[in-house]
């Protein structure tokens, strides 16, 4: 099904939009003045557990996801560092929001074009699956009304949010579900774009662009993670689908193609059903039927006091089994929902006899539901209350089949396709952050920084090639590039330094990613000024990255690149000689060792001593004669 | 419907409005922490925002679209607020004074103030169900920063009460500011046969991760256990898994936030109270008053005209001078318990007029010893009575009473009535 081009998609009437999470590369995070690191949880100093509780919004409703995720699991616990404090433990107010990220956030609003409200309010998000230690996340709405241009026509931006990252998950124990507090409060900018995506392609494309916008203002995060895009999709008569967490850019085309095939076949199982006339069955208890039953799953829960649940799904006989997504068919989706009821899976009729389920088992299952031909028998074996609450769920998705596609929030897998996660939250998990007051957007005029496509042309006209100025204008060390043309170096020194220089040290195992923006304007500071021919560059990174602690002309030294040119020296060592010129003149030679001492000092151990002593006998002798 | 901005038949709170101003349009739910300067409405994604009124022009879409003032009670229509009765479990009486536990936002104001009564926590605290047939009551719905000492003897009053009407076990919900006093004034006021459990909350009860729950149920099960003391239940840690239960006398608020905030001074706790998935027990480590083994007794009066006095380097000595006549003064010396030399001949004008002066120490830690400098001897020599280890604002409530109660005051102030001062400093048991 994925063979459609661009103007099936118009015809089924794909309606997409995006949401664009990317973190910011501040100082501090958005309310405590801790670091925006993250850590290893080994380097965890204390581990606190939590319960968390749904509460209400203002306007007195509670949020579907959140009953649902209260329902699943409330104890979690937490990994703090010493990079973290009371704030991310929900021990301490809030901190005054950080200005920096404000003034980021404005800078990517101007490049998307939108205009910023006049008063930050701070909102709480109600996020109970424990990734925010206080139950909510902090978030507000920054800016709305900007646009980007796609080759298939412009994209609205509808709003601009910034909020607190969430805590990092870092395992499931049997204790719960195990966070990092170093990612918690990491500023965030959410991107929303308006439903006007009209296609896979068109969806990349603007994921693409916003993108390429958000690392112009080169104060995001860069790395696995740190930019998210959640995808809405929905197909005419399907329904609105959140697909929460694609990391690649380039999935995001798969995801939306599958997402539609999805919705297209789910339409399809809703009109066989309609023509079956189907209906769900109540939930019964089918125990007996198992009672010397081969299969291990089943045995096992009823050996443990658990309960055999099956419910009867008149007229879906070979629709369970169809497939929706490549290797995900509607019992698929039936086990998503199962699962989030604790239970490990579910059986379906469209797959048994299988997993030491007997034919006869499988006559007596059907007969104990009352099933006929055309009709299909769900079931789960679990302990007797999550048996209990599966079998509804999967009941209840059931249901939802008849009706069509299901409004839902989908998480995504890495190989393209999605699976099931939770109802669609509202606007009643929002509620005003009484903690922090309203921030008034007062920030005047907000220079848009140039956007990464300008700068590529502006590089390309400093005389590198296309492919290097992209490679330069979207790489880590675009600033050091920019310093070092400030210097007067050479652009293709500069462009081959921060880039192949870099790659060949990295693949010769030279730490290079301790080099920062500093060691690269020390390097190139040394080429403008003291001389380091342009073959000494990557001696001295190469010091520099196994000895972070170094500056530029210690590493120099080390690496035996002199970095102290010989006519510095000669300069040096006339000037010492000129000062002495009494003591010169009537000791000779004998001068020599006093004098070299004091010429070393004014060098400050940048030279060679060998070259500083043959200027220095030779300045000495040219006195004497 | 249009309608100029900021005109008086303006959208009402709850209304559905489309706000318009230059470029930007919004529409939303118009709500009550609207000012005269801006419009605050709820978009459809739940995020409020506020307009500048100036140049905006606001339309009424729908009237009424939400009862935003029924929606901030959760009183109303919420399943869970029958209480049914259970003969089999004992009766523990909730007195609500007000403070984080049960409070929440106040959406005009934006702060979060107290407005429930005891019914509704436990409305708002589900988990209490089951484990008591409860009585409510409500003495205050005050901040804890507004307390009194006229609260105080209401409260002892309702603690009477409700003991008398045959009550197991009492928690008092209260702010966590000044719980500490409310907890010793009841420890002195009452002779108690059941326990009284004060508890609160550090994180308020509006977010998912409050400290309210398991706080209030913590609370629940001391009161149905066998200490009758005026006992303090809080977190003990910065994890949801354990609440200490602190002598009302010796315990101190020392942190601003932490959950954990309150702490039992020179000592352990009396107990703690275990919280997990299994369940909860309550276990008592130290000597404690058994339950039942004295009668109900009250003497609620209290001599209200005692200051608290804190010396350090630099106090201005006006301050001395302004507790002249005053009753009683308690001060909060350095280290053993002394003030500036110079405050001497003023103290002994002060007692001579008949001030009760006690001397306790700003170390807070410890026992106040003014035999062993000269300063301290001439403090004791001026007429200052030692507190020994009692805590400086325990100090002042017990003074309190014991002006109004006994007829040697200063007698009682080295001696222990509630838990409040030892003979021995035994900071390991």
């Amino acid at each position: 099904m994925s063979g459609f081009d661009e103007h099936d998609y118009e015809e089924l009437g794909l309606v997409a939009g995006l949401e664009i999470h990317q973190q910011l590369d501040t100082e501090t995070k958005l309310f405590c003045g801790c670091p925006t690191e993250r850590r290893e949880p080994d380097d965890a100093v204390q581990e606190i557990t939590r319960y968390l509780h749904p509460t209400r919004s203002e306007l007195g409703e509670l949020d579907a996801a959140a009953i649902e995720e209260s329902r699943v699991s409330r104890r979690f616990s937490y990994l703090a560092y010493d990079t973290t404090c009371l704030v991310e433990a929900d021990d301490e107010p809030p901190h005054r929001i950080d200005d920096e990220a404000i003034e980021v956030a404005l800078e990517i609003a101007s490049l998307l074009s939108m205009r910023p409200v006049d008063t930050a309010r701070i909102m709480r998000k109600i996020v109970v699956d424990g990734s925010n230690t206080s139950g909510f996340q902090r978030s507000s709405l920054l800016a709305t009304g900007g646009e980007i241009d796609t080759e298939n026509g412009p994209v609205g931006i509808e709003d601009l949010l910034l909020e607190e990252e969430s805590a990092a998950r870092i395992e499931e124990t049997d204790e719960g579900t195990r966070y990092g507090l170093d990612r918690l409060g990491i500023p965030l900018v959410e991107i929303g774009t308006a439903p006007d995506i009209r296609s896979p392609s068109q969806a990349r494309e603007a994921a693409a662009t916003i993108g390429m916008l958000l690392r112009s203002t080169r104060s995001v995060k860069r790395g696995l993670g740190t930019i998210r895009q959640d995808v809405n999709v929905s197909i005419a008569d399907g329904a609105r689908v959140e697909i929460k967490g694609v990391q690649a850019l380039d999935d995001i085309d798969d995801i939306v193609r599958n997402e539609v095939a999805r919705q297209q076949t789910l339409l399809d199982v809703r009109e066989e059903l309609d023509e079956r006339d189907a209906s769900v069955g109540e939930p019964t208890d089918v125990s007996d039927v198992f009672d010397d039953t081969d299969s291990g799953v089943i045995a096992g829960a009823l050996g443990a006091g658990g309960r055999a649940m099956a419910v009867c799904l008149r007229g879906f006989d070979g629709l369970v089994g169809k497939e929706l997504q490549p290797d995900r068919r509607l019992g698929t989706e039936f086990a998503d929902h199962a699962r989030r009821h604790g239970a490990g899976g579910v059986f379906h009729t469209d797959e048994l006899p299988a997993y030491g389920i007997s034919d006869t088992e499988v006559e007596a299952l059907r007969e104990a539901v009352d099933a006929g031909e055309d009709d299909a028998v769900a079931l789960v074996a679990d302990d007797p209350e999550t048996a209990e609450t599966a079998i509804e769920a999967v009941a209840e998705r059931a249901r939802t089949a008849i009706d069509g596609v299901p409004e839902e929030t989908r998480g995504a897998n890495a190989e393209g396709t999605t699976q099931y996660l939770r109802p669609l939250p509202g606007a009643a998990r929002m509620y005003p952050e009484t903690d922090v007051p309203p921030v008034p957007l007062d920030f005047g005029e907000i220079e848009p920084p140039e956007v990464l496509t300008e700068t590529v042309d502006r590089f390309e006209k400093l005389g590198l090639d296309r492919g290097l100025a992209e490679q330069v204008a979207y790489g880590r060390r675009v600033e050091a590039f920019e310093r070092a043309i400030d210097m007067g170096i050479d652009p293709a020194l500069a462009a081959r330094t921060v880039e192949s220089t870099t790659t060949e040290l990295r693949r010769d195992g030279v730490p290079v990613e301790n080099l920062d923006d500093g060691d690269f304007e020390g390097v190139f500071s040394l080429v403008a000024n003291e001389g380091l021919p342009n073959e000494g560059v990557p001696e001295v990174l190469r010091a520099l990255a196994n000895d972070p602690e170094l500056s530029a002309s210690e590493a120099a030294e080390q690496a035996g690149v002199g970095a102290t040119g010989e006519s510095e020296v000669r300069e040096t060592v006339a000037e010492v000689v000129e000062r002495n010129e009494a003591q010169v003149r009537e000791e000779g030679m004998g001068a020599f060792s006093g004098l070299m001492g004091e010429a070393m000092g004014a060098l400050r151990g940048k030279a060679d001593g060998e070259v500083v002593s043959d200027a220095l006998r030779e300045e000495i002798s040219q006195r004497t004669e | 419907m249009e309608s100029a901005s900021g005109a008086d038949s303006g959208p009402k709170p709850g209304d559905r409005v489309r706000v318009e101003r230059d470029e930007d349009t919004y529409e939303g739910v118009f709500l009550p922490s609207s000012t005269a300067e801006s419009v605050v409405l709820k978009l459809d994604g739940g995020y409020n925002v506020a307009v500048s009124r100036a140049n905006a022009s606001v339309a009424v879409l729908e009237g009424g679209a939400y009862d935003v003032e029924s929606a901030q009670d959760v009183s109303e229509g919420s399943a869970s607020s029958e209480i049914t009765f259970d003969a089999d479990l004992p009766t523990v009486s909730l007195i609500s004074t007000g403070g984080t536990i049960a409070s929440t936002i106040d959406y005009r104001t934006g702060a979060v103030t107290a407005r429930f009564d005891a019914e509704d926590v436990l409305r708002a605290v589900p988990d209490l169900a089951g484990r008591a047939n409860y009585r409510g009551r409500v003495v205050a719905n005050v901040l804890s920063e507004n307390m009194t000492p006229a609260i105080w003897q209401e409260l002892a009053r309702a603690v009477y009460e409700e003991i008398e009407a045959g009550t197991d076990g009492i928690v008092v919900m209260h702010g966590t500011d000044t719980m500490q006093f409310s907890a010793a004034a009841l420890a002195f006021c009452l002779s108690l046969p059941v326990p009284v459990v004060f508890t609160g909350s550090q994180r308020s009860a509006d977010r998912p991760s409050s400290d309210n729950v398991i706080n209030a149920v913590c609370a629940v099960e001391a009161a149905k256990a066998a200490c009758a003391e005026a006992l303090v239940c809080m977190h003990a840690s910065e994890s949801d898994d354990q609440c200490a239960l602190h002598r009302g006398t010796r315990v101190r608020k020392n942190h601003t936030s932490r959950r954990d905030a309150f702490e039992t001074v020179g000592r352990k706790p009396l107990g703690h109270v275990t919280y997990d998935d299994e369940g909860i027990s309550v276990d008592f480590h130290r000597e404690h008053a058994e339950r039942g083994a004295c009668d109900l007794k009250i003497a609620p009066e209290l001599e209200t005209d005692v200051e608290l006095l804190k010396f350090t380097p630099g106090t201005d000595s006006a301050l001395l001078d302004a507790c002249a006549g005053k009753a009683g003064l308690v001060l909060e010396g350095t280290g053993l318990g002394h003030v500036h030399t110079d405050w001497i001949p003023r103290i002994a004008e002060l007692v001579d007029s008949g001030t009760t002066i006690a001397m306790t120490s700003g170390c807070i830690d410890g026992r106040v010893c003014d035999r062993v400098y000269d300063t301290g001897r001439d403090l004791l020599d001026a007429g200052v009575i030692e507190a020994e280890d009692t805590l400086p604002g325990t100090a002042k409530v017990k003074l309190m009473w014991a002006l109004a109660n006994a007829e040697e005051p200063k007698a009682l102030m080295g001696t222990s009535l509630a838990g409040e001062c030892t003979t021995r400093s035994t900071p390991w048991a």
